[in-house]
């Protein structure tokens, strides 16, 4: 009681204005702000994994597989926020067991099963079952039965089989993209449909977010290739880093506009509540808003990037600005999760006080549990990478085709 | 079909048999029969001891009070509000006997003095409104309209009182502006007193023509704020606006 207390006493010297007496602790903290980013991350890497399989963009190929694992590392982690925040995780199964059909947060679950066992798991299975086939055959020991079970019985390795999996693997994606739509729009839609919260309630929300989750997730697979290109010191594919960069600039022009719509018509409609977000803006956001995401997370990558467009830079630059980009880019996503979370908290229902929000270290919904949240999709990549390396593929399959043929 | 649309049907039907199975033993089997919640629920909440008895009961043998309390300001509390749980009583009179709060402390809960409280609501000091003497030495519970009508408007509109004497119109009287018919006092909602409903009201003393102090702002009382009532604007009762000094 007496911490509760001395917390409360702190966030009250940063109050201004008037509140309303039950708005001095704010009921969505940085547990929340991580779920939207995670989300996102998992829809923007699955859109770019359907760069390649529908819309045929051959550069970006050496991506595809690293995009699915990316997308599925992340949407394993993306409930736990969630979990974590509403506690009792083991209640969590009641949303499926008595579905409530009424309730956008209720549904949720149903999205995400469905994107994971009927979209990102299957493509991935079609994607990876040769691979299974060959490894379950050329691996000893607990990889072999592991990779076995993968197959799930299915051993079939003809030219018919295979192209089936493509094919297969094609109309999964096709179902999917409406489906990363779906997964993060609908992370958009709970926030815009508050419709209580000026902040929040637009329907531009569920389109703004899905627009920047392309970019994070654009910017993490680029992120990530280049880090991992170099430390298994292979050669960097500079046309797939040139079209991933390119990709992400479309996005970011594309995300950057949108916000500056719902920004430009916030200001024009200019409702009772403008004098308050502009005060928010300007003080409690001015650094988490104004600095990062829109000067550090958008303009400057932007215009990096488009830099390398306009002149020639040796390749050994670009890829180190695209990285620098990458990195910019995730920051001002975070933020912008951020100042979507936190920043519709911290202004008064009264529309005249601002809140403050500090985030503790230890306990549940602290710091720590969210570096470690924001560190577990890492690990998790990493056993996924261990496990089904994206690159192993292309080594493996002259051989098997050549022992077929003898 | 292809072997491997074969194998996933397979691991798909087992997941989805598996997970019926799961939730045949999971769901209560009462669970919807109403609607999103446990049925059987309903048959344990009514199976939980009785507490409260309900003013129609107490009505059947307490008519007499109920009467008087139905006449005065008191008539939509209900007995229990201040006697607590009665079922007990109600089933067994003489064995249990009901609560009877006698104590300052317990009228203050509602009348106690508290700015957050509506206008016009009776509020009194409980420190300095005849000090010790329990509530219902003067004022009968169940017809609590004091023995006296309240001599000034204090009285009732405390908040107002203590914000106006720190104002630059304190030492203006509540009836400068207000005519608060006599009623008023014995039946405040159904009797309200005037407000000021012309700007020459406050022109009295605020115009530029007003024959008063120096020391009293002053504006052009046709054009400033057109359209508006004073009052509309600026809080009488603590009005912000202050004397600029003349050059």
């Amino acid at each position: 009681m007496e911490k509760l207390l001395e917390q409360l006493a702190l966030a009250l010297k940063e109050v201004t204005g008037y509140i309303y007496p039950n708005e001095i602790e704010l009921h969505w903290g940085l547990l929340i702000v991580i779920y939207p980013y995670i989300t996102g991350l998992v829809a923007g890497a699955f859109i770019l994994a359907s760069l390649v399989k529908v819309f045929n963009v051959k550069e970006v190929a050496p991506t595809y597989r690293l995009s699915l694992l990316t997308a599925l590392a992340f949407l394993l982690c993306a409930p736990l926020p969630l979990l974590a925040h509403l506690g009792h995780p083991e209640r969590s199964f009641e949303i499926f067991l008595t579905p409530h059909f009424s309730s956008a947060m209720a549904m949720f679950g149903f999205v995400y099963a469905w994107y994971l066992l009927v979209v990102l798991l299957l493509e991935i299975w079609f994607e990876y079952r040769k691979s299974f086939v060959i490894w379950s055959r050329t691996e000893k020991g607990l990889k072999k039965i592991l990779y076995y079970i993968f197959t799930l019985g299915s051993m079939d390795i003809s030219d018919e089989a295979v192209e089936f999996d493509h094919k297969a693997a094609k109309f999964i994606t096709v179902i999917g993209i409406p489906s990363a739509f779906l997964l993060h729009g609908y992370v958009g839609f709970i926030f815009g449909s508050v419709k209580a919260n000026p902040w929040w309630s637009s329907v531009l929300m569920p389109i703004v977010f899905l627009f920047s989750a392309m970019v994070s997730g654009i910017a993490l697979v680029l992120f990530l290739y280049y880090i991992i290109t170099l430390i298994r010191g292979e050669k960097i594919d500079m046309k797939c880093m040139d079209k991933l960069a390119s990709y992400l600039l479309y996005a970011m022009i594309l995300d950057f506009s949108l916000e500056a719509l719902d920004f430009i018509h916030r200001v024009y409609e200019s409702e009772e509540s403008i004098k308050i977000l502009s005060k928010l803006l300007f003080s409690k956001l001015f650094v988490s808003l104004l600095i990062i995401q829109v000067l550090l997370g958008t303009l400057i990558p932007m215009g990096l990037i488009a830099w390398t467009k306009i002149i020639k830079l040796p390749s050994e630059l670009r890829r180190v600005i695209y990285f620098i980009s990458a990195f910019l880019v995730q920051v001002g996503i975070f933020t912008t999760r951020w100042n979507v979370v936190i920043g519709g908290q911290l202004f008064s229902k009264s529309l005249k006080g601002l809140m403050t929000y500090k985030v503790e270290l230890m306990g549940t919904e602290g710091l720590l549990v969210g570096i470690f949240l924001l560190l577990l999709p890492f690990i998790i990549l990493y056993i996924l990478l261990k496990l089904l390396p994206p690159w192993k593929e292309e080594a493996e399959p002259v051989k098997e085709s050549k022992e077929a043929h003898v | 079909m292809p072997q491997q649309v074969k194998r996933l049907i397979v691991v798909f039907v087992a997941l989805i048999l598996v997970f019926f199975v799961i939730r045949s033993f999971l769901v209560p089997p009462t669970f919807g029969e109403y609607g999103h919640y446990r049925a059987s629920s309903v048959k344990e909440i009514l199976s939980q001891n009785i507490k409260y008895a309900g003013e129609v009961v107490c009505e059947e043998c307490h008519d007499d009070i109920v009467e008087i309390k139905s006449g005065s300001y008191h008539k939509r509390l209900s007995c229990e509000t201040c006697h607590g749980p009665a079922y007990e009583h109600s089933q067994a009179p003489d064995e249990y006997t009901p609560y009877i709060p006698s104590k300052r402390d317990y009228c203050s809960l509602c009348h106690g003095y508290n700015p957050s409280r509506p206008t016009g609501f009776p509020q009194i000091d409980p420190v300095k409104h005849n000090p010790l003497r329990p509530c219902i030495k003067c004022h009968n519970p169940h017809d609590p309209t004091p023995p006296e009508v309240p001599k000034e408007c204090k009285g009732c509109h405390e908040e107002i009182y203590r914000t106006k004497i720190l104002s630059p119109h304190a030492l203006l009287n509540c009836t400068e502006c207000h005519k608060a018919p006599e009623e008023h006092k014995i039946n405040p909602r159904a009797f309200r007193p005037t407000k000021p409903s012309s700007r020459k009201f406050c022109g009295k003393c605020h115009s530029k023509e007003a024959k008063v102090s120096e020391e009293i702002p002053r504006v052009d009382i046709i054009y400033h704020g057109y359209g508006n009532l004073c009052w509309e604007c600026h809080y009488p009762h603590f009005p912000e606006a202050h004397t600029t000094k003349k050059e």
